[in-house]
């Protein structure tokens, strides 16, 4: 089981990286927790994740290569 | 509809004003289009806390910013009678006065051009994961928020 976990913006300077794999994690509440426990100031900072580039809401259940990535709040244009 | 094929979004650098000016050359033969709307986004030397932007370092999430760019595009032909639209955004460092957006949509009448424009560019600020880094003179930055 391997979770790629994608990091930008202000959530690649706090983690020091924009590319993480985790896992143990078999769903995006156990993702955040371990992110959370490795990196206490993303528990901080505001973001949304995508799994596999849908944004999701609430728990997903997470599968061997799936991606995930934690949007902090767009800012294009 | 006859553009309507998948294009890619995101430039390296900011977008010269040729490249717009060619653009628009290029619509000469499109003798059904009536209207041309057109939305740049340009950088600003915003102060914050008495320190002034030089410049904006967007990145982006690529793929999922292409997704959306496509949805964007498809929506917008669903809703108004467009003939063409041109979507460019940025990634990388664009500086105060340089163009980070190129919105371009063309109808045979104005209204839908005007409508269609406008909500383009509202649903690129708030669905398509790009983020803007402002960059200070002494070399320290935040991170744009978008209003």
């Amino acid at each position: 089981m391997a979770i790629e976990v994608l990091l930008f913006g202000q959530l690649s300077e706090i983690t020091g990286a924009d590319k993480l794999t985790v896992t143990k994690a078999s769903s995006t509440v156990e993702l955040v927790q371990v992110l959370h426990k490795q990196f206490p100031n993303l528990a901080l900072a505001n973001y949304k994740l995508a799994v596999n580039k849908v944004l999701t809401e609430g728990n997903t259940v997470l599968k061997d290569a799936d991606v995930v990535a934690l949007l902090p709040p767009f800012s294009g244009g | 509809m006859a553009e309507k094929k998948k294009q890619t979004v995101l430039m390296q650098g900011p977008i010269p004003a040729s490249f717009i000016a060619n653009s628009i050359a290029k619509h000469s033969s499109k003798t059904n289009i009536g209207a041309h709307s057109i939305f740049l986004g340009q950088v600003r030397t915003d102060v914050v806390e008495n320190k002034t932007v030089l410049a904006i370092e967007y990145s982006a999430y690529a793929e999922m910013a292409e997704e959306k760019f496509y949805h964007i595009r498809e929506s917008a032909f669903k809703k108004y009678d467009l003939i063409c639209m041109h979507i460019y955004h940025s990634v990388g460092v664009v500086k105060a006065g340089e163009m980070s957006l190129f919105v371009f949509v063309s109808s045979a009448h104005r209204a839908a051009a005007f409508e269609a424009c406008r909500e383009i560019v509202e649903q690129i600020k708030k669905e398509v994961p790009v983020w803007g880094k402002e960059m200070f003179e002494d070399e320290t930055h935040v991170w744009k928020t978008n209003t």
